[in-house]
């Protein structure tokens, strides 16, 4: 097993950890204080370190593209120009910079933002925690994964002072063989994140495998583990189609080769099954995290046995299995054959099934509960509401013939809102809530917590019901322009996304301040019982003062709350 | 010249569908308003059991669960049973309606629509008529209206006026097989009244088929991603009550007029066979070079086609027309499709790019744009 080495690492470790696990109040340092050279961070292996660096590049990657969705919001208020002449003067100009907003926004919202969120910023933080492990399986890897992560938002960053790219996050061919945009480094950053992603899959399969402590079996294991195992394999499995994928449209670009350009022989619709091959399950990587995160946060808020433990582990494997054969339902009007396409339908309403179990056993995780609302639980509410909406709009895809006319509309932008917007970010945010205090060391305002949280809800459905209906009416997507009618659903729409934004920038602020006058936060301020939650908030450096043994990671029994420093201590026996 | 019908339709939009006016669009609104009644259901339920647990069960940190029952093997099986039974017939629906709309019937009035960015060209089998989509006039009026330049009611007669030589024409109550093709990149031809909707692939053909059961006017998209002029890639569907009165259509503005001058149907041809989506007449830059003062002008070429330079004589044009990735102007992408024009239309089009020079007076110089 690895034992990271790291400079600075206080010599009278070993005398403390004795003395360690009987005090809940520890005095040492943490992971944060420990040493603060500029180079402890740089090259730490500290999958906390590690993961807190992921976690503000994640923040800082949604606040881009955050800013671009708004951007292309605004524009869409009026079917008129409303804010693209400012920056171009033709109206050819101006639909072009509008084509490069919502790809901007698109590919930096999947590729650095919903792909990493969960698993390589919260999950780096809280898997070798939940394993009480001192770090992951690899930690060199895992640093590299990092930097993977970095040069690839440094191409995008490059894309955008380069002119941009124009042709949409899925860039289908044969217009991403010709576009006149800065198409060739998006691709080479996508290739590379695509690596970062496969590497930290890695990285968890074998910290998973490999590093559970005594006692803790599979089916002992907490269910965010489940979930990012099987979001793992996916990661693994899936990743190198895409990058090999992108490597030849990149070959078609520069060569001409004439793989995917019918113009050289080549065959559009191979690109999109290749595209999809990996997105679909990358749809998974997006949303089965946030699932595990989610049934951490219901069953700790309601500090009761998770319900159905078994089914929802073997939901997240289901679903991982499923994600790989069902990619062609985004085809079924591409001229795919009609065989395929019944298939296709076929395998994909099997996916819908593992996802209603989950949403039945977390509801039945709150009966008779004793819930506590706070940010974080409401988050976690909220994800059960909106992926059910998401869940069930697929349901409308799914079906062939609906298909036929909902296709490339703005339902289906709507549904995959909800999906990786409504439930994969709102776990994400939800997560990080509950995480906070273990990560920072600090509580945030409840108060303002829960106002940002609902003003989150309110915006998200404000935005993103008038698509559902005004997609079924026929609006396509991806449109600069659009026909009178469906102007008042497009300016709900809007209005919707600065109420978003509103909430956002609240919970960016309550944030921030808790770093700076935060109360310091207990070792377990909700009352979890999973590993983490027994060691200090922050953790030390190496996380346990003494290796702990496997917790039955849902059993709050023995937990005791103390008013006066809202921490839960564990029961004295005998 | 013929009227083109302006009916409100007597099907009226409901709240999440437009008008349903094909065949297709009874079986699939009934397979969206089952789907969308069992997503109500489910979602109400969800939703009504997420407040009353949340209203019920909320304590004050530090409380115990009342329960802490984990498991109930009945209710597992009944969550995950029903769930399958509903996705089973949702599945079963869809595949029937779909296979059907795959199928066209062996008497259709075949009609093929040929997309490019960023225009619709729709050509009739019955007498080999290409008629535009005519996406720049509707784009045109659209805007007029916006700008309170025209009234709503103006709007629709101009309207009429395009559609008397523009649009994807049909009879009601006749199958009508489109065959898709598309010049450049994907499109997709999207009619959302009749609930038809399938990608065009170079390459490729695709088909759809519908038979339209009222008369109307109806609109049409380019649904999939196309670049700079998607969104402006609109055109409307024709109905016609009878077939007599669409085969009369048809005839007339299937025909050029070719008592005209050469250079004037030439006009004719640049907007109904999509040159004007990529070319202006009046100096401004496109997609493709503009039309202004090209004619005679000495051009130079991209290393991507046959480098050099050429005078723009009517050998060029005329090559540049039949073979686009011969000879790139440089400055411009490689993008031009192969637009199949008939002799005529060549000729005329030729006549009428020379025209465009002549305006700016007498013999033009070879070294005009140096």
């Amino acid at each position: 097993m690895s034992q990271p080495d790291i400079d600075g690492r206080p010599d009278s470790d070993e005398v403390k950890t004795a003395a360690a696990a009987t005090t809940v109040d520890e005095s040492g340092p943490s992971y944060l204080t420990v040493t603060n050279t500029i180079s402890s961070w740089v090259f730490t292996l500290d999958h906390k370190r590690i993961g807190l660096m992921y976690l503000i590049g994640v923040l800082f990657m949604f606040l881009l593209g955050g800013v671009f969705a708004l951007l292309v919001r605004t524009e869409l208020f009026s079917p008129l120009a409303m804010i693209t002449p400012l920056f171009a003067d033709t109206a050819e100009a101006q639909a072009d910079l509008y084509n490069k907003w919502f790809t901007t926004h698109g590919a930096i919202m999947v590729f650095l933002v919903i792909i990493p969120g969960v698993p390589a910023a919260l999950g780096n933080f809280i898997l070798p925690l939940l394993l009480g492990a001192k770090d992951v399986a690899f930690p060199r890897l895992n640093l590299g994964s990092f930097y993977l992560w970095v040069i690839g938002a440094i191409f995008f960053v490059y894309v955008l002072f380069s002119g941009g790219i124009d042709t949409g996050w899925t860039f289908y061919t044969p217009y991403s063989a010709e576009s006149g945009t800065a198409v060739i480094p998006a691709l080479i950053g996508v290739f590379i994140l695509g690596f970062s992603s496969i590497f930290t899959g890695l990285n968890f399969i074998v910290t998973i495998h490999k590093m559970r402590p005594k006692g803790m079996t599979w089916f002992k294991m907490p269910l965010f583990l489940w979930a990012t195992y099987s979001t793992a394999v996916i990661q693994v499995l899936a990743t190198p189609v895409l990058g090999i994928t992108l490597l030849l449209l990149i070959l078609e670009r520069s060569l001409g080769i004439g793989i995917f350009d019918p113009r050289n022989g080549g065959d559009p619709v191979l690109f999109q099954h290749f595209f999809w091959f990996y997105s679909h399950p990358a749809v998974y990587i997006m949303i089965v995290p946030p699932m595990g995160v989610v049934s951490e946060l219901i069953a700790t808020h309601s500090h009761k046995r998770i319900f159905g433990y078994t089914y929802i582990a073997f939901s997240s494997v289901a679903i991982a299995i499923f994600s790989f054969l069902v990619w062609g339902h985004h085809m079924f009007t591409s001229g795919q054959s009609t065989t395929m396409s019944i298939i296709f339908s076929g395998i994909t309403f099997s996916v819908g099934i593992p996802s209603a179990i989950k949403v039945f056993n977390w509801l039945a995780t709150m009966y008779k509960g004793a819930i506590v609302l706070n940010t974080a639980m409401l988050y976690g509410i909220s994800f059960i509401f909106l992926f059910t909406i998401g869940g069930l709009t697929g349901l409308f895809l799914g079906v062939l013939s609906i298909d036929a006319h909902l296709h490339d509309t703005y339902f289906v932008v709507a549904h995959f809102h909800y999906v990786m917007m409504g439930s994969g970010l709102v776990g994400f945010i939800g997560g990080l809530h509950h995480w906070w205090p273990k990560i920072t060391g600090k509580m945030y305002d409840e108060f303002l917590g829960r106002i940002g949280c609902i003003l989150v809800f309110i915006g998200f459905n404000l935005t993103f019901i008038p698509q559902f209906v005004m997609g079924s009416l026929g609006m396509p997507r991806r449109y600069y322009t659009y026909a009178d009618k469906f102007e008042v659903y497009h300016q709900l729409s809007t209005v919707g996304a600065y109420v978003m934004a509103a909430g956002f920038f609240l919970t960016a602020y309550y944030l921030i301040q808790s770093l700076i006058s935060g109360k310091k936060a207990p070792m377990n301020p909700w009352g979890g019982n999973s590993l983490e939650w027994h060691t200090p908030s922050p953790p030390p450096l190496e996380n346990f003062h003494s290796v702990p043994d496997a917790t039955d990671p849902y059993d709050y029994e023995g937990l005791e709350y103390d008013p006066a420093t809202g921490n839960y201590a564990t029961k004295r026996t005998g | 010249m013929i009227q083109v019908p302006i009916l409100l339709a007597d099907s009226e939009p409901s709240f999440w569908l437009p008008a349903p006016v094909s065949n297709f669009a009874g079986p699939i609104d009934g397979d969206f308003y089952f789907v969308y009644w069992v997503s109500i259901f489910f979602l109400v339920l969800i939703t009504l059991l997420l407040g009353i647990f949340m209203w019920k069960f909320r304590t004050p940190p530090g409380a115990r669960a009342q329960s802490h029952k984990d498991h109930h093997i009945v209710l597992e099986v009944v969550w995950t049973g029903i769930p399958i039974i509903l996705s089973a017939m949702m599945f079963w629906y869809g595949y029937r309606g779909y296979v059907d709309m795959t199928v066209p019937p062996n008497e259709s009035i075949s009609i093929v629509a040929e997309a490019q960015k960023w225009a619709w060209n729709f050509s009739y089998a019955s007498n080999g008529a290409s008629i535009p989509g005519m996406s720049d006039d509707f784009n045109v009026v659209r805007a007029q209206v916006r700008s309170g330049e025209i009234t709503a009611e103006d709007a629709e007669a101009a309207e009429a006026k395009i559609l008397e030589k523009a649009g994807l024409h049909v009879p009601m109550g006749v199958p009508i097989e489109v065959t898709v093709m598309a010049a450049d990149v994907l499109h997709a031809l999207f009619i959302p009244a009749f609930r038809v909707k399938k990608d065009c692939v170079p390459g490729r053909t695709g088909k759809l088929w519908f038979i339209a059961n009222e008369p109307g006017t109806y609109d049409l998209y380019c649904a999939e991603y196309c670049g700079q002029g998607h969104s402006w890639m609109h055109s409307k569907v024709v109905v016609h009550e009878t077939v007599e009165e669409y085969e009369k259509w048809l005839e007339v503005a299937g025909s050029y007029d070719e008592t005209l001058p050469f250079d004037e149907n030439g006009k004719i041809v640049w907007k109904r066979r999509g040159c004007i989506s990529c070319h202006s007449i009046d100096g401004s830059k496109k997609v493709g070079p503009s039309w202004a003062g090209m004619f005679g002008s000495m051009r130079k070429f991209a290393a991507t086609g046959t480098p050099g330079e050429a005078v723009a004589d009517e050998a060029y044009i005329q090559e540049s027309i039949r073979f686009p990735m011969k000879k790139i102007a440089e400055g411009y992408p490689p993008q031009m499709p192969v637009v199949k024009l008939t002799d005529k239309e060549l000729l005329w089009v030729t006549e009428y790019i020379k025209s465009l020079s002549q305006n700016s007076g007498g013999t033009v110089s070879p070294r005009k744009e140096n």
